[in-house]
């Protein structure tokens, strides 16, 4: 069994999704860990849900970037572990340093909840083995503050190091600099993304949006498996 | 700041038995504004039937509870937030969001879903200044709702708008909030002698002071009561700190503080308990200082809850507080007798009966009926296909068809993974339950009918809403409602509103549904008048298997089918609505065996496997319930018009009428269902023609057209993004 | 609108921010959850604003903000009823 720590603040919304998909995985064990615990060791991967932690207040994640449990997180990403970031959880790592760049408001100026067509570009990493390199899939996205943006000369090393994981393959989601969805650290540990695949694990009813989610949970129980 | 009547005031003194003084009136004249007493309309609610099996009685308080089975209670509530909507669209919605959820929080229920009905004056099209102030009102009202639904984590799941004349500088939010819980986890509102009393969440301060009286009157102006700042984050930590408290079971008793504030949460919940309180309102934790008593008491300030606990639970529940960083005070406790007892600084200032600040004395309202509104001429229509395909396209692109995808996009109707019919895909909405069954809902109002004909209106929306949850396969369990006129004062308008009371009477009587849950809304006014009648209702359904779930999507190669007879009933359409001909024509009447029987023979039709899509025929009528099909499901339609089962007098009657209790359902075993419907006696039904791929066109036929109205996907597809391209055109007002 | 070309150049600087009996939850966050929590107990209140900067031709420093103001009023740029709005120049451009 391995034991999947998902972090919790005040104002997270999607840890129980979160747990309740992870239940579902055999060899996963998830367990909720409030944000003022400030001793991690045990645990074989980190997911940080999605939300609005601290109510989005001053920047989204801003404020739970300076938890203790970030601070943990911190020392322990040195060590290789598996770390996954949705949504708020991808604005908690970009703004604790985790992950390079800022996700700022959409270019809509609007919160966009949709079904969002994506490209898989990365496939080495410890939540997208299950995927083919290239390969088109579908996860709803839900965020208001969801655009990826950096500097050219470090986007430029973001894809000379293959940290681009993912692409929006439509540019109508929320203005992303060339339509970045997730990306990961040069180690490729960790990792943020906005598209939710909690969201899409079961089959819908809606045929647009199939269970293409279950790849990034099958990904990280496989590298789990395996490392 | 007295609002009573000079009635009002003599009967108090007779109780008393002596002058009140400034306080007690300030926090009776607050419970007994209509907003918080429900003095006009109580006697006529109270007749609304509301027993069921499913309904869990005794328990009757602030949202109503629904047994769904393996130990799962279901809890369902509605609530505007009218005025101060108008006042500020944003903080008004979203404060009105964050009302409703506690309502259904105070139960101990974990809150799943959210939805909304909208009323504004038309976007476009209409008097350019009332249509800019619509504009903005639709995008911070959309913003509001988005901001804090999303915000607390609960997914916005289904709604309904509607744009209309009778909305000038004004608008109706109302928002419907569904929870679900352990049938043992609910909290029974039990309370013992010694007991503690917590005031928890955000801090007492000055806003909303007399909101409740504001909204009893009609709006004149802005006014500084109707400012409310939404805090979603507070709420969202006093949703898990409750939830977690009430698992932990260290809460006796619960209650929101909404309208009124402190003065009716205290009243009403000691009448609840059938025990007395003593507070001292200089505990309370307060946002500025120099508050007064009465500003304390009436405060309507957001995001608090009235809590009860043991003494011995005390302890559990403020470290589940202090987790959460909520501020909280420990306010007073429950004493014997049935007494409000108020302090302020140890001093008693108020010892009332509490049975006495919360029972208003009743009114009955005088009735007019109206002079007739609607006119019943023939009105002579070209009807050459091009006329009809232009009339097609046109009312698909009126935003009361028209996609409201530019809305439902900013919520998230997704978080909770348990939606599994989203906005826009169906005729209501579907979510995941705990028990392995599905919950269906969905919410209908329609004040152009109802502006006409208020009894045949009602009737006519709680028709729909019923159909919808069936067109998704759900058998309908109950119904809820929002009634929303003006002033009850005017004998015009009380006369509706009794007419919009019986037609729910007499429709939930003869369905054998329950209502449980309401909310009656008066004084919707500003200076240009009372806005057009406005009942909303709402319905849920249970669906037991995932495979009976329906959606309207026209696969290719199958039969179209019709359920239900057409009538010449173009009162408060929208063809009439969108060529100008408002206020003309009768509305639709349902016939409530016709309703009953076409309702029960859709539902066994799903049941035996025979339907492949289904779709209720209703606003815009039968050609734009086509349409939506083959938009939905990428395919086209032939259809002989001849063949549909009529009593008009033209083809576009024929085409746009809105007669109620019809089904339109295409399907791969036509000879099956043939078979089916034939056997029930009584039935009206026909088979009107064919779907075909996406390929081709979809095609119109009548024997009176000398040739076919054609429609491409791309021509529908482009006017139901109307609205959408209506609110980019002007992103900014 | 008088688009003289005579006219000076402003940087006007508007500020929205919420009347003081008003609420502003975000400010409370911020110095509550992030600002207290990291222990500068130094700071006693925080408000956010909403701040534009527009660039204006005027006759004078004096008018650039009556216009804006003006503006800021008649395009409902800020809504009364919630929030009061400063306007002030706070450069002349050549």
């Amino acid at each position: 069994m391995s034991r999947v720590g998902i972090l919790v603040f005040p104002g997270s919304n999607c840890e129980r999704d979160v747990f309740t998909v992870l239940s579902k995985f055999s060899g996963l064990e998830p367990e909720l860990v409030w944000h003022t615990k400030n001793d991690l060791r045990g645990y074989d991967a980190f997911i940080i849900p999605g939300g609005f932690t601290y109510g989005d207040s001053l920047r989204a994640g801003a404020i739970a970037a300076h938890s203790p449990v970030i601070r943990e997180l911190k020392k322990i990403s040195e060590e290789n572990l598996p770390i996954l970031g949705i949504c708020n959880g991808f604005q908690i790592l970009v703004e604790s340093s985790l992950l390079p760049g800022a996700l700022t408001v959409n270019s809509s100026h609007k919160f966009v909840c949709k079904s969002a067509r994506l490209v898989v570009k990365n496939n080495s990493t410890p939540f997208t083995t299950m995927f083919k390199k290239d390969e088109s899939i579908s996860i709803p996205v839900a965020h208001g503050q969801g655009r990826y943006v950096i500097d050219n000369r470090a986007y430029r090393k973001l894809e000379r190091n293959n940290q681009i994981v993912i692409r929006y393959a439509q540019n109508d989601i929320n203005g992303s600099m060339n339509n970045v969805a997730a990306v990961c650290n040069e180690q490729g540990n960790v990792m943020g993304m906005m598209p939710h695949p909690e969201r899409a694990v079961w089959i819908q009813m809606d045929q647009d949006i199939r269970p293409e989610g279950s790849g990034v949970f099958e990904s990280l129980r496989n590298h789990l498996l395996w490392h | 700041m007295s609002e009573l009547t000079a009635g009002e005031t003599k009967y108090l003194r007779k109780k008393l038995g002596r002058k009140p003084s400034a306080f007690e009136l300030d926090v009776v004249s607050a419970e007994w504004s209509e907003h918080c007493s429900y003095k006009s309309s109580k006697k006529l609610i109270r007749k609304f039937p509301n027993r069921s099996k499913f309904v869990i009685p005794g328990l009757a308080s602030d949202a109503a509870l629904l047994d769904i089975g393996l130990g799962y209670v279901l809890a369902i509530h509605i609530e505007s937030h009218n005025h101060p909507s108008a006042v500020e669209p944003y903080g008004g919605s979203a404060t009105g969001v964050g009302g409703v959820i506690r309502d259904i929080l105070s139960l101990g229920a974990r809150p799943i879903a959210l939805l909304n009905a909208l009323r504004f004056y038309p976007l476009d099209n209409a008097n350019k200044r009332y249509s800019q102030s619509s504009r903005w009102l639709l995008r911070n009202v959309t913003k509001g709702i988005a901001d804090y639904g999303n915000c607390i984590g609960v997914p916005t799941v289904g709604g309904e708008v509607e744009f209309d004349r009778g909305f000038s500088n004004y608008c109706l939010v109302d928002v419907a909030a569904i929870g679900i819980s352990k049938r043992e986890k609910i909290i029974r509102n039990r309370s013992n002698k010694r007991d503690i009393v917590f005031l928890v969440g955000g801090a007492t301060g000055r806003d909303g002071i007399h909101g409740s009286s504001f909204a009893s009157k009609k709006l004149s102006g802005e006014d500084r009561s109707a400012v409310q700042i939404p805090d979603p984050f507070t709420e969202k930590l006093l949703i898990e700190a409750v939830l977690e408290a009430v698992d932990r079971g260290c809460v006796n008793a619960m209650k929101d503080l909404g309208g009124g504030g402190l003065s009716c949460c205290l009243s009403e919940i000691s009448e609840t308990i059938s025990k007395g309180l003593e507070v001292d309102l200089s505990k309370v934790h307060v946002k500025e200082d120099g508050m007064s008593p009465s500003e304390i008491i009436l405060s309507e300030s957001q995001e608090r809850m009235l809590v009860i606990t043991s003494q011995t639970n005390q302890a559990y529940l403020t470290e589940i507080l202090s987790k959460y960083n909520l501020s909280y005070s420990n306010i007073g406790s429950v004493i014997e007798g049935k007494n409000l007892v108020i302090k302020y600084a140890g001093d008693v200032i108020m010892n009332l009966p509490s049975e006495l600040i919360c029972r208003a004395p009743l009114i009955d309202r005088d009735t007019i009926p109206p002079e007739s509104k609607s006119e019943d001429r023939n009105l002579y229509f070209r009807e050459r296909p091009s006329d009809l395909y232009k009339s097609i396209l046109k009312v698909l692109a009126n935003p009361n068809i028209a996609s409201k995808k530019w809305i439902y996009e900013q919520f998230d109707h997704e978080v909770g993974i348990r939606t599994v019919l989203k906005p826009g895909t169906a005729d209501s909405s579907v979510l995941r339950l705990e028990n392995g069954k599905y919950l269906a809902v969905k919410l209908d109002g329609n004040s152009k009918q109802c502006d006409l004909d208020p009894y045949h209106g009602t009737m006519c929306i709680l028709s729909e809403v019923c159909r919808n949850i069936i067109s998704t396969g759900g058998k309908p369990l109950a119904i809820i409602d929002h009634l929303q006129f003006g002033s009850p004062e005017n004998a015009h308008i009380f006369w509706a509103f009794k007419q919009s009371v019986r037609a729910i009477i007499n429709y939930c009587e003869f369905m054998r549904l329950p209502v449980v849950g309401g909310k009656v809304s008066f004084y919707n006014e500003n200076n240009l008048g009372p806005i057009k009648h406005s009942p909303v209702i709402g319905s849920i359904g249970l669906i037991d298997r995932s495979e009976w779930i329906m959606m309207p999507r026209f696969g290719s190669e199958e039969s179209i089918f019709i359920i239900g007879n057409t009538k010449d009933e173009m009162g408060g359409s929208e063809f009439y609505e969108t060529t100008g001909r408002a206020g003309n024509g009768k509305v639709p009447i349902v016939d409530l065996n016709d309703d009953m029987r076409n309702a029960k023979a859709v539902l066994r039709l799903i049941r035996e496997d025979v339907v492949s899509s289904l779709h209720d025929c209703s606003k815009g009528g039968l050609a734009i319930t086509l349409c939506e099909m083959a938009m939905r499901g990428g395919n086209n339609f032939q259809v002989d018009l001849d063949k549909i089962p009529n009593s008009c007098s033209s083809i576009s009657n024929l085409l746009f009428s809105e007669t109620p209790s019809r089904y339109i359902l295409s399907t791969n075993k036509r000879k099956r269902l043939n078979t089916m419907l034939s056997a029930i006696s009584g039935l009206e039904f026909s088979e009107i023609g064919m779907t075909t791929n996406n390929g081709s066109e979809s095609f119109l036929h009548h024997s009176k057209l000398n040739s076919p109205v054609i429609l491409t996907q791309k021509n529908i597809t482009d006017s139901y993004e109307n609205l959408g391209t209506i609110m980019e055109r002007t992103p900014v007002d | 609108m008088n688009t003289n070309t005579s006219k000076s150049r402003f940087i006007v600087l508007v500020n929205i921010e919420n009347k003081p009996y008003v609420s502003d939850p975000e400010g409370e966050t911020i110095l509550r959850d992030l600002i207290m929590e990291e222990g500068y107990s130094v700071v006693e209140s925080v408000r956010t604003a909403k701040s534009l900067k527009m660039i204006v031709r005027a006759k004078n420093p004096k008018q650039a903000e009556k216009m804006v103001m003006k503006i800021c009023e008649k395009l409902r740029i800020f809504n009364p009823i919630i929030s009061s709005c400063t306007v002030n120049v706070v450069k002349s451009l050549p």
